[in-house]
């Protein structure tokens, strides 16, 4: 029945959701710069009403819920976004470092040598009988085999390094899905218990975005609030409260880390984050520039030999080879060196016998494989100068992609922000309104209080 | 009701920060360097054609070098020749002077001595060397081209006669050296052989004119063969200044493939310092500025 003793309950109940009120904005204030959290709203309810006789009356407020406002398509949105900026960013990390081993415009490269091999032999062919001259030939094509043996080698030992990246991002991703599947149990029991799961979906998402960094992730709602994760290509991560650890096994033939999921190699599945990025470097950007390298390595040694062979040394005997011979494919570039050290050894004479030694014919022979096609169908140098066309264009369409890739993710970020992000005026504002509620609530205390010490001096 | 904005300006002001820096370094690097194009990936196309001009202009640069070279060889050669040509203007006067039937024979015998010692400094001047090469011998070019028996005055030649052929520019080429044996002993009018025969002639005293008229001969025939070095001469001249040209031409190509116009890009850059200037002074307001809170007493 109502009377003042029910005003008094009204008021103090009042009081009470205001209170909580208060504090899911203090709360909020005081999360205001913690990552991944999402506001939280107070959701204020009518209580029940109650029927005196005809009367219906109003039981007050009551706190009903606490709720985190989260956009979960954005969520979506932003963790694929993520995927793609991580395999942009560990592609381009590894291949700006690779573009500075060609870097021509400043100089860096093997066009220096390249040319200076073939000049050495223009040289020659002006005077073919001069030892100072032959010697040039030889310290020329020393400096080219060192040049390409040094370029072979350091695309080696960044690949070795990309390689340590990818176990580095395995344990990573292991550490993160370990971490999901723990947080995953807590949403799927605060979700049963009807508690307000939100900072367990925040610390989830948060995760996830990580995790984003590293591998491409799809989501799978378990229907209980808890998540399954996988890769796109439907490799299992984290399913309930369980993670599924990737692990790394030595290539046989290759012996770089290849990533197992569940004992199935998924290396060539992984599709983004910046696994996907440095295995891209690892196992395609960096074996085609080996490749290439090895091709112009194998060609070119292999065609200055044949034409050496086929001339006259300063002592008119026939022309050995200027070059070691290189066996064809992977690691030509590597072990490309010079054969002998004796200049009177270069075979620059046409004419077999001693009394030739002012002979260029073969020298000009030499000189001439400068422009010949010689190296898959093109010169030397027209051949180097695609190889660098190629790492300079994966460089920059990478680079445009992550440009545009990080507008997109910016923006997405602030429509996530518009939706969970925390704004001090506005949480200012309720504060006002919920402490003149309070004050209000109190103040209606205070008057039942007056009315109850009437009615009890009365009695007296 | 508007749509919520992000409450957090943060991300973008560090965006653009980042933006306006990476502007910023951009601009200077230009700038340091001169250049638009610093990595393969500013521009690849420009930068595979910059690998292709640096070939072009570095085997130009060895043309030239090889040209200076075919220069000191052909001036050699061709002062040499001059000097075989002296000699044989001497020897034609000797010559003339000794056919006349006054001369004495004590007189004629000094004749043929001198004409002996010009034959001799003839085969000193056929052996000249350039660098230690010997220019006359074909491509023997580390052996004495001619050798003089003293006693019987024969000459022989120890080279061959074969020509070399040098690349001057690209798909050009020149022949560098004439061989001895066409120079001193060629069939239509050997100059070694010549002066051999007037000295026989002075000395026995006959044959006289026909001597004379084979020095003669000798003479303009070397006349034809000299030609050769200084038409080579102009052909490399022309060639020379033919690739300091292609030299600039490269250079002015390279420089619009990754030049940068240095007033443009110091614009550039004051305009990407102000711009950084601004979002810093704009990022400081914004993150200073006022919310609802400090006005609640």
């Amino acid at each position: 029945m109502g009377g003042l003793s029910a005003s008094l309950s009204i008021a103090t109940q009042s009081m009470l959701a205001e209170q909580g009120a208060i504090e899911t904005s203090t709360n909020n204030i005081a999360n205001v710069n913690t990552p991944g959290y999402s506001r939280q709203v107070p959701n204020l309810e009518e209580a029940g009403t109650i029927q005196i006789g005809t009367l219906t009356f109003g039981t007050g407020v009551q706190l009903g819920s606490v709720t985190s406002l989260r956009d979960a398509v954005l969520d979506l949105r932003i963790n694929q976004e993520t995927q793609q900026q991580g395999q942009l960013n560990a592609f381009l990390n590894a291949g700006q470092q690779i573009q500075a081993l060609f870097n021509e415009t400043s100089g860096t490269g093997l066009q220096t040598p390249l040319s200076a091999f073939f000049n050495s032999l223009s040289e020659l062919a002006s005077n073919p009988s001069d030892l100072t001259t032959r010697q040039n030939v030889i310290t020329s094509a020393q400096d080219l085999a060192t040049a390409i043996n040094q370029t072979s080698n350091n695309l080696a030992s960044l690949q070795h390094n990309t390689d340590l990246a990818v176990q580095q991002s395995v344990s990573q991703v292991n550490s993160l899905t370990a971490q999901i599947a723990q947080v995953n149990q807590q949403v799927v029991a605060a979700t049963k218990t009807g508690e307000n799961a939100g900072p367990f979906r925040d610390q989830r998402q948060q995760l996830i975005n990580q995790l984003s960094n590293y591998i491409d992730v799809s989501e799978i709602d378990a229907g209980d609030g808890g998540l399954t994760l996988t890769t796109t290509a439907g490799s299992a991560l984290v399913v309930g409260n369980q993670s599924f650890a990737l692990s790394t096994q030595a290539n046989p033939t290759t012996s770089l880390q290849d990533v197992y999921a569940n004992g199935a190699d998924i290396t060539s599945q992984i599709s983004g984050g910046a696994l996907a990025g440095q295995i891209q470097i690892r196992d395609q950007e960096i074996p085609s520039l080996q490749n290439s390298l090895d091709t112009l390595a194998y060609n070119l040694s292999t065609a200055v030999n044949n034409q050496n062979r086929a001339g006259y040394d300063l002592k008119g005997n026939p022309g050995g080879n200027l070059f070691t011979p290189l066996t064809q494919g992977a690691g030509a570039a590597a072990s490309m060196s010079v054969a002998t050290t004796d200049p009177t050894l270069i075979a620059a004479s046409g004419t077999a016998g001693a009394g030739n030694s002012g002979d260029n014919s073969n020298a000009n022979a030499l000189l001439a494989l400068q422009n010949q096609n010689i190296v898959n169908g093109q010169t030397p140098l027209s051949y180097y100068s695609d190889l660098v066309f190629k790492i300079g264009n994966d460089v920059s369409s990478a680079k445009t992609t992550e440009q545009a890739g990080s507008q997109t993710l910016l923006q997405l970020q602030n429509l996530q922000g518009g939706v969970s992000g925390v704004d001090i005026n506005e949480e200012a504002a309720n504060l006002i309104r919920f402490q003149t509620a309070y004050q209000a609530s109190a103040q209606v205390a205070t008057v039942i209080n007056t009315l109850l010490q009437t009615t009890i001096n009365m009695v007296n | 009701m508007s749509v919520r904005i992000n409450p957090s300006l943060l991300p973008d002001l560090l965006a653009s920060i980042q933006q306006s820096r990476q502007n910023e370094n951009a601009a200077t690097q230009e700038l340091s360097s001169g250049r638009t194009v610093n990595n393969p990936s500013d521009n690849p196309a420009a930068t595979a054609a910059v690998v292709l001009n640096h070939g072009q202009s570095g085997q130009d640069a060895q043309f030239l070098q090889n040209i200076s070279t075919l220069q000191g060889r052909f001036q050699t050669a061709d002062s040499t020749l001059s000097n075989v040509v002296q000699v044989l203007t001497q020897a034609l006067s000797l010559g003339t002077e000794g056919a006349n039937s006054t001369v004495s024979d004590s007189d004629r015998q000094a004749i043929a001595t001198e004409v002996q010692g010009l034959l001799t400094q003839t085969v000193g001047l056929a052996n000249t060397t350039y660098q230690g090469a010997c220019l006359f011998g074909g491509t023997n070019v580390n052996a004495q081209p001619f050798t003089l028996d003293s006693t019987t005055g024969a000459v022989t030649y120890n080279g061959n006669s074969k020509t070399t052929s040098v690349e001057i520019s690209q798909g050009n080429s020149i022949t560098a050296n004439v061989p001895g044996d066409r120079l001193f002993q060629n069939g239509s009018g050997s100059v070694l052989g010549a002066l051999q025969d007037l000295y026989t002639a002075l000395t026995t005293a006959t044959n006289m004119p026909a001597a004379v008229t084979e020095v003669q001969s000798a003479l303009s025939q070397l006349g034809v063969q000299r030609v050769t070095y200084g038409n080579a001469l102009n052909q490399i001249n022309q060639n020379e200044s033919f690739l300091n040209q292609d030299k600039l031409n490269l250079s002015e190509q390279e420089n619009t493939l990754e030049g940068a116009d240095l007033s443009a890009v110091a614009t550039n850059f004051a305009q990407a310092q102000l711009a950084v200037q601004a979002t810093l002074s704009a990022t400081s307001r914004v993150l200073s500025q006022k919310t609802l809170l400090d006005y609640l007493a």
